[in-house]
């Protein structure tokens, strides 16, 4: 229970800090996004449960608040967890490397799912221009970003989900 | 020659000598000597002095001290007061010249009733130009209205919830303005793009335009009032084989740091897609 209040408390500081402060924060003309960052934290976190839950509810509450459509963030955070969940049983002795890779390969899905969404809305995106002025510079502020949030999520995780120890 | 007795003598000797002192004296004759006997005094009522006032400043010293740390710690809170004073003051006058600015633009267009909205936010798709108001229906404000600020056009509402509203940006990649150059004109189409470059589409060949013209809204196609100032004409662009010239447009908002905006209540967007015919 307590997990779910922590989750749902963090999605909305989260959403909150993105819209208000780091969407101001852009390198050429990509940003960050925390709430991305904070999914691929969260589901890297081995004790974690209910992952997809709070993936879909933050699909659904970024859908609700972003001129894109609908459906794209909801299959591209769904798509970033699927990746952190299959990297994590990979590179689970190195959870830092495996935020980055996850980091990463989240990131140029996230862009490519928004490009193909614009794309088939009507939005002239040009996948070359998109590239350079976009993804790489929001991927470089996701891999800056990165560490923080996962400090943050982990040492959250470590206070929801004490490690029992057996006497 | 009784006058002349030793006494008396002595006593004319010593005015004698002392006139002729005085006379040297007077005359600067003794200053060498002054100097020679007044050297050394000067010098050991100095040393004593500097000793002395050592040894004051020793004794003395430690008190002040921790007066002036007092006193410093005293200024220093005051200053720390004043500087936050001062911080207040200016984010105050920033506002305040952030409302006279709307002011006057409500005054210079009184055709137009204008609801001043605060920005609260930025759309967090880094391929969208949209920004988040804290003005909703509860204040009337609809989907369509056209916002503005004392500069210029910004965009128009989007979405609209009770106490919160989407702007889209003119410089969306998905926006199209209805535009004339004012020095030209002439009509023309204002794109956005994804990097929040603004161009002008649409532009017929033979029309001269130069860098320098005037971007306004044209009216046409009822999405936003005419008149509305956007920008200026950077540089313009032809094609071979082309059936139009573009040109690049710098606009007149800075769209990076808009902090309030006014959305214009009494302007009723027109949905003309019905009238348009199906190709």
């Amino acid at each position: 229970m307590v997990a779910h209040l922590v989750c749902i408390l963090l999605l909305v500081v989260f959403y909150i800090l993105q819209s208000a402060v780091f969407s101001r924060i852009v390198l050429i003309s990509g940003t960050t996004d925390l709430i991305l960052l904070f999914l691929v934290a969260w589901a890297l976190q081995e004790r974690v449960r209910n992952t997809w839950i709070w993936t879909i509810v933050a699909g659904f509450l970024i859908s609700l608040v972003s001129a894109m459509p609908f459906y794209a963030p909801l299959i591209a955070y769904i798509g970033v967890v699927a990746i952190s969940k299959l990297v994590q049983s990979r590179v689970w002795r190195i959870p830092i490397l495996a935020m980055f890779i996850v980091t990463l390969l989240g990131t140029f899905f996230q862009h490519l799912v928004y490009i193909l969404a614009l794309q088939i809305n009507g939005a002239p995106v040009a996948w070359l221009e998109s590239f350079d002025l976009i993804i790489l510079p929001s991927v470089l502020l996701n891999l800056i970003f990165s560490l923080p949030i996962y400090a943050v999520v982990n040492d959250l995780v470590g206070r929801i989900y004490p490690i029992e120890v057996e006497l | 020659m009784k006058f002349l007795n030793s006494k008396n003598i002595q006593t004319i000797v010593l005015v004698v000598v002392v006139s002729g002192l005085l006379f040297l004296a007077l005359s600067g004759y003794l200053t060498p000597v002054f100097n020679l006997s007044l050297n050394p005094l000067i010098s050991l009522q100095s040393w004593l002095s500097v000793r002395y006032l050592s040894a004051r400043d020793f004794l003395t010293t430690p008190r002040e001290v921790t007066q002036l740390q007092e006193q410093n710690a005293s200024l220093e809170s005051r200053v720390t007061q004043l500087q936050t004073q001062l911080i207040e003051m200016e984010e105050l006058l920033g506002e305040a010249q952030v409302c006279f600015a709307l002011l006057e633009f409500g005054r210079t267009n009184p055709q137009y009733d204008y609801t001043a909205a605060t920005v609260i936010g930025r759309e967090i798709s880094p391929f969208l130009q949209y920004i988040i108001i804290d003005k909703g229906t509860q204040d009337g404000i609809f989907y369509g209205m056209p916002v503005v600020t004392q500069q210029g056009l910004v965009g128009r509402i989007d979405a609209v919830i009770a106490n919160a509203a989407r702007v889209k940006l003119i410089t969306d990649s998905t926006s199209l303005v209805n535009v004339r150059l004012q020095s030209a004109d002439v009509e023309a189409q204002l794109l956005g793009s994804l990097t929040g470059d603004l161009s002008l589409d649409m532009l017929p060949l033979e029309q001269n335009v130069e860098p320098g013209d005037v971007v306004l809204t044209s009216g046409l196609g009822g999405n936003y009032p005419p008149n509305i100032f956007i920008g200026q004409v950077l540089s313009t662009q032809r094609r071979e084989n082309a059936l139009f010239q573009t040109a690049s447009v710098q606009p007149i908002v800075d769209f990076t740091s808009i902090n309030a905006v006014l959305v214009v209540n009494n302007f009723s967007a027109v949905d003309i897609s019905p009238l348009i015919p199906e190709q």
